[in-house]
């Protein structure tokens, strides 16, 4: 009995062994050769303190290699690196890189149905994967979660996640909070009633499911007027998480209601629109700040929440930041929920203010009229005030550094169809404002998280913003365009330092990572995602590669 | 029967000669198609096929190129999905009518 014992607990050590364990992701940033988590810290805040690529010497700064992903659907993924191995997932493949090299060392295809692509709102993507325990696991647009092995690819467990016909996809990484993989949902625009679902790391077993559209029986689902609207009511979780470790709460936020027109769905609607602060091990909702009550906006609430210690009013608070799709940025206790600040960060016209009594926002009198059936300029478009590039913190100098939308929609609601699974379901006519090559489509901005006021702004000329940014030690933002460049920008003043074009768009998420004491910096090229819907982004060449940069030796 | 068999009439004649070709649709056709693009194709294409964006201008397609059009939409063509699991062969007629006869052009 005793060998038994012993041999069961060898056993486990070495299964632990294989990285990443829980304390490596919580201290992700640490050991800066690595890369575990998405946003580059549970925290999400996208900073990095390496400095060697500074403002001074990011002139010198060179591809040392590129490798082709062999894909055309797009790339948005943040890379993840451990022990020297780039692990990089799109709607295609996965694949593991020698990441000094660039030497592919394996890939394995993702197999999925061609008529998936009529069920993703956005494009054919996939944000990334997650790493723990000798495992590669990701998500795949026709609805699964899967493992594979770090070290040759292969399939380790596979778990049908729904039914891609009835209009769901995946496309975000997973999180791996306290012991649980926690995956969500996208399909807000088929009708589709979202969802976050916990699994075992290590069998892929479901651990459990929590609806972000309540059920009979559930609190909440008293907002949904008739009570059946709950049924495809939306609120997908389509960005990954952020995770508070001390306090054991992971953030999520949730997209819009379904269908957009709120003919047949009275209510707040709850939890779309929403901050959700849940416990990993159980998927229990902790506590709510819905942004949006019975959205008619498509306001997302999905971007990445950011986690931070900040000073307000002399006293040091846990927050949870978002720059939401709505055009407000809200600032929250993660312990509580309680609203601390709400302020526009653009040009809003669908609301007046948001009521800090209530957290409730006021609607304007355009709001009203698109309500009552007219056809209103919308500001932000439905694009959003940002859309999902995910923005940086940096907790030195307390600023977010953020890439906003400039436009607006002209945005009517229409005649509701009868759901039909695999139809779209959102009864809206939208178009937007033009983009030339001589308007503003948005800004790279140095946001102050209470004020909600930039620091500085530079304007992006004749495209929409296209890449999440990553802060550094060395005063840089790095970030991507449609058009293909990869550029950094002095982080005090906005001003571009530096820019490589690479072979196609560059909608995806850089990261910075040393090896051997020398930094690099990696990001994806790869038109994708709505890029390839967009006005003037056609002559952009599609196909995915990755590029890494570093110094150019002396 | 008579008004069905009128419309059908209608549905079918085609003046196959020469470049000015064009086809006359049902009105209760074209309404069919119409809806259904509304739901499915505009959040591409645009509404009533106006601003297409980055997709294929529709308000453009060739209407000598009908098997072309049913193909694609059946199928999927470069970025665009296929719909042949999703619209019966029927079905995808009411399109061709409306982007035929749909719209102002």
């Amino acid at each position: 009995m005793r060998t038994i014992l012993l041999l069961i607990a060898a056993l486990t050590l070495a299964g632990c062994a294989l990285g990443p364990g829980a304390y490596d992701l919580k201290n992700d940033g640490r050991n800066p050769d690595d890369v575990l988590t998405y946003g580059m810290g549970y925290s999400q805040n996208r900073y990095s303190a390496l400095s060697q690529i500074n403002k001074t010497n990011v002139k010198r700064l060179v591809p040392v290699w590129s490798l082709s992903l062999e894909s055309n659907f797009g790339e948005q993924a943040q890379p993840m690196l451990l022990d020297g191995v780039m692990y990089i997932a799109d709607a295609q493949w996965t694949v593991a890189i020698d990441a000094v090299t660039g030497k592919r060392l394996w890939r394995t295809a993702v197999d999925f149905p061609a008529d998936t692509a009529r069920i993703v709102c956005c494009g054919v993507s996939n944000k990334g994967v997650a790493l723990y325990h000798g495992k590669v696991i990701r998500t795949t647009i026709d609805a699964h979660v899967i493992a594979l092995d770090q070290k040759n690819g292969q399939l380790l467990w596979k778990q049908k996640v729904a039914d891609w016909t009835e209009g769901y996809s995946l496309t975000l990484a997973p999180l791996i909070a306290n012991g649980v993989v926690v995956t969500g949902c996208s399909g807000a625009e088929f009708g589709a009633r979202c969802f976050l679902d916990g699994w075992d790391p290590d069998s892929g077993a479901h651990l459990w499911r929590r609806y972000t559209v309540p059920g009979p029986g559930e609190k909440g689902h008293e907002t949904w007027i008739p009570s059946e609207a709950y049924l495809h009511g939306g609120a997908s979780t389509w960005i990954t998480g952020s995770y508070d470790p001390e306090l054991d709460l992971m953030y999520w936020g949730t997209g819009n209601a379904a269908p957009y027109n709120p003919e047949n769905r009275k209510g707040d609607n709850l939890y779309a629109a929403s901050i959700l602060a849940v416990r990993p091990k159980t998927g229990e909702i902790v506590w709510h700040y819905q942004a949006v009550p019975n959205d008619i906006y498509d306001w997302d609430t999905v971007w990445e929440i950011i986690l931070a210690d900040i000073k307000i009013d002399g006293k040091t608070r846990k927050v949870a930041m978002q720059m939401n799709r709505n055009g407000f940025l809200y600032v929250l206790d993660r312990a509580t929920g309680e609203l601390l600040s709400a302020k526009p960060f653009t040009e809003v016209n669908w609301a007046t203010h948001v009521d800090m009594k209530t957290g409730r926002p006021v609607e304007s009198e355009t709001s009203q009229r698109l309500r009552a059936g007219e056809q209103i300029q919308l500001y932000p478009s439905i694009r959003g005030g940002k859309n999902w590039m995910h923005a940086a913190f940096n907790p030195n100098t307390g600023l977010l550094y953020a890439a906003t939308n400039e436009g607006y929609s002209n945005y009517k609601l229409i005649k509701v169809q009868p759901f039909k699974a695999g139809f779209r379901y959102q009864a809206v006519e939208t178009t937007y404002s033009p983009v030339t090559p001589k308007s503003v489509g948005g800004y790279f901005q140095a946001i102050d998280p209470m004020t909600a006021k930039p620091k500085w702004r530079t304007p992006i000329m004749g495209e929409l913003p296209g890449s999440a940014i990553l802060a550094t030690g060395g005063g840089l933002l790095f970030t991507g365009k449609h058009s293909g460049d990869v550029i950094a920008l002095d982080a005090d003043t906005g001003e571009q330092l530096w820019q490589f074009k690479t072979p196609s768009g560059v909608n995806a998420q850089p990261v910075t990572w040393t090896r051997n004491g020398r930094q690099y910096v990696t990001i994806l090229s790869g038109s994708g995602g709505t890029a390839s819907q967009r006005r003037g982004m056609l002559d952009i060449p599609l196909g995915g590669s990755v590029w890494t940069f570093a110094l150019m030796p002396d | 029967m008579a008004g069905k068999k009128l419309m059908l009439g209608c549905v079918l004649v085609v003046v196959c000669a020469g470049a000015a070709a064009q086809e006359i649709f049902a009105p209760e056709m074209i309404k069919e198609g119409a809806d259904r693009y509304s739901q499915n194709c505009a959040p591409c294409h645009g509404p009533r096929m106006a601003d297409p964006q980055g997709a294929f201008d529709l308000r453009t397609f060739p209407p000598d190129q009908k098997t072309r059009f049913l193909n694609s939409v059946t199928n999927g063509r470069n970025s665009m999905p296929p719909w042949g699991g999703l619209f019966s062969a029927d079905e995808i007629e009411t399109l061709w009518a409306y982007v035929m006869a749909g719209e102002k052009k």
